[in-house]
């Protein structure tokens, strides 16, 4: 075997362009596939990381006539939790209600959450400290779709118990920066006893946000969804982006083993006479095989030396500095931050060699496999057809 | 070292497929060589010079009959028995040389040693020596498309010689070659067949190599035709 890697290193060098053409073709699958696989990793991890610091915390308790999905759960779906029930939960309450900026009405989800609050990044600070009579905070999405900015008073209209109408001004109070949509877009977030008495909903909340010490119970109207069940949303579109890019590389991928296939069949049918040179100076027909194996795989190890020398300061400085991303593209309704920082895992960069270099070798080996059954007489002679 | 049969061919027969029909190669051989022999099969083309001397080499087998080559019944072999054989055994010089073109000319003699898995220094050694019979040894860095045709087909004969065979098959090693380097590389042959007692067989039709030949086998329509021992050969024609 040792010989093989020898010859195979000789033959690979001695072949001068053809060598670095295919070597060059198969680093850049390898560049690109690292690459767009990190991009999605990065991307995930931040989503993830994003859902869970500003929507999800450790989990949700929801009222079970509450549906996510369904905007007419929102009217009754909330209940009351007892006290000795609401460790280490916040409270949500959600209401549909309109605004009226610049004369124009806009239906947002009025959102009452505990000022006091630490399980969320969620500014609720400002909402404590403030002194307006209903401090609301909004995020940067939501303010650039209605032209708000903090300090701004704007008209607020909403439903009470009962179903009547109810109207007052909101002051804004923070506009923050998230990269959640879901806790930004058409969202208002006001102090929660300023909303119960609003709606005269005293102590009534549409879900909980847990933290890391809730122990999930069985509670009657109440379900508890863990950050696994949260998160099966965005880890499915994320699977579903992975499978969509993975073709794109794929393809790629398959241009280049088409490029290592090529050159093995040329090899085979051109070098004919020098199979039957090995042949007649002692190699076995295996012995042969396996060196145009070695040789066809060997460009795979050439393509990682290659597109480690261009890919590991590549990927150092993307890791690095992140890649922006363009801002039509944060509003597709899932967390995507201004700047993705891809991840590169050992496990990323092995599985990629692993899957070239195995790719590489097969396809090297099905022409190589012609030369078990070639007669070095007509190989000699380059007869072979 | 002489009168030992280093290769016996035995009733042989060689037949090819072509088209729906069958081509005779061979027919019927029966020949012996002797250990240390310089022989040749002369013929014209398709008169089976080359096919029983790739029968010999364990490159083909016959369609009937058997060819011994030291003992072992070619037929008899299986791939890899006879890869050890020729391996060992056997070396091939070419009508075009067959040099490996990416590697030096060291690293075309050296090749045959790798495969016996012999230690580098040994290696070494081996290899200069044989690039000195063949007067080389100042050009084993230099690559085949760099050398003349003598100096290539030289290299071949260091190449055949360097694992110091039992038999060299030479198959029309003249027949690229101009006067002075057919006599060169005759004369190189013939000193490392007296010198190692190696045995030389030849296919040709160049009256060149016949001059320098102890035996000539005369085939013709894969028969033989004439079986001529010719005596008092020296190097010095």
């Amino acid at each position: 075997m040792k010989l093989a890697f020898q010859l195979a290193y000789k033959n690979l060098i001695g072949a001068g362009l053809r060598t670095w053409l295919n070597v060059g073709v198969l680093a850049f699958s390898f560049i690109i596939i690292i690459f767009y696989n990190g991009l999605i990793d990065g991307w995930n991890d931040q989503a993830k990381h994003d859902s869970i610091a500003w929507e999800f915390g450790e989990g949700k308790l929801m009222h079970s006539d509450y549906d996510p999905f369904d905007p007419f759960t929102i009217l009754d779906g909330h209940g009351v939790l007892e006290n000795d029930q609401l460790n280490d939960l916040t409270p949500i309450l959600l209401r549909q209600a309109s605004i009226y900026p610049e004369g124009r009405m806009l239906s947002v989800a009025l959102k009452g959450i505990d000022a006091n609050q630490t399980i969320l990044e969620l500014p609720t600070a400002a909402l404590k400290n403030s002194t307006a009579e209903i401090p609301a905070i909004i995020g940067r999405n939501m303010a650039d779709a209605a032209n708000l900015k903090t300090g701004d008073n704007i008209l607020l209209r909403w439903r009470d118990k009962g179903g009547t109408f109810d109207a007052a001004k909101v002051t804004i109070v923070d506009v923050f920066e998230t990269n959640v949509p879901t806790v930004d877009a058409g969202q208002v977030w006001i102090p929660i006893k300023k909303m119960w008495e609003m709606t005269g909903l005293e102590n009534h909340a549409t879900f909980f946000i847990a933290n890391e010490k809730y122990q999930p119970s069985n509670i009657l109207d109440w379900k508890y969804q863990n950050q696994e069940m949260l998160l099966s949303d965005l880890n499915e579109i994320i699977a579903m982006k992975k499978v969509s890019g993975s073709i794109m590389y794929l393809l790629l991928l398959a241009i280049a083993l088409l490029a290592i296939f090529d050159t093995q069949v040329l090899s085979v049918f051109r070098r004919q006479k020098e199979i039957g040179t090995y042949i007649s100076l002692g190699m076995t027909r295996s012995q042969v095989v396996g060196l145009f194996t070695v040789e066809g795989s060997m460009y795979s190890f050439f393509a990682m030396i290659l597109g480690s020398i261009v890919g590991v300061p590549l990927f150092a400085y993307l890791a690095k500095t992140g890649i922006g991303m363009p801002a039509a593209s944060r509003d597709m309704g899932i967390p995507l931050a201004e700047r993705i920082f891809p991840v590169f895992s050992i496990q990323l960069i092995v599985g990629t060699i692993l899957l070239v270099v195995i790719a590489a070798t097969i396809v090297s080996f099905l022409p190589a496999r012609k030369i078990s059954k070639m007669n070095p007489v007509l190989a000699l002679k380059g007869k072979l057809q | 070292m002489k009168n030992e049969a280093i290769i016996s061919i035995q009733n042989v027969t060689k037949r090819f497929p072509v088209g729906d029909g069958e081509f005779t190669a061979l027919k019927n051989i029966n020949l012996e060589f002797q250990r240390g022999e310089f022989a040749g099969l002369v013929g014209p083309s398709g008169s089976g010079k080359t096919t029983l001397l790739n029968i010999i080499g364990s490159l083909d087998s016959p369609t009937e009959g058997d060819a011994l080559v030291l003992g072992k019944n070619i037929s008899e072999l299986s791939h890899k028995e006879s890869a050890l054989l020729r391996n060992k055994h056997i070396g091939f010089i070419f009508q075009v040389y067959n040099l490996l073109p990416v590697y030096t000319v060291y690293e075309n003699v050296e090749f045959a040693l790798l495969l016996q898995n012999i230690p580098k220094v040994q290696r070494q050694k081996m290899v200069m020596e044989a690039l000195e019979w063949v007067g080389l040894a100042s050009m084993a860095d230099k690559k085949p498309d760099k050398l003349s045709g003598g100096e290539g087909q030289r290299v071949a004969i260091a190449r055949a010689m360097v694992k110091k065979p039992e038999i060299v098959i030479a198959d029309e090693p003249s027949a690229n070659l101009d006067a002075e380097n057919t006599h060169a590389i005759l004369k190189t042959m013939r000193e490392l067949n007296e010198n190692l007692g190696t045995t030389f067989l030849f296919s040709t039709h160049d009256e060149k190599v016949m001059g320098y030949l102890d035996r000539i086998v005369h085939l013709r329509d894969g028969a033989v035709e004439e079986d001529e021992i010719i005596k008092s050969k020296t190097t010095n024609q």
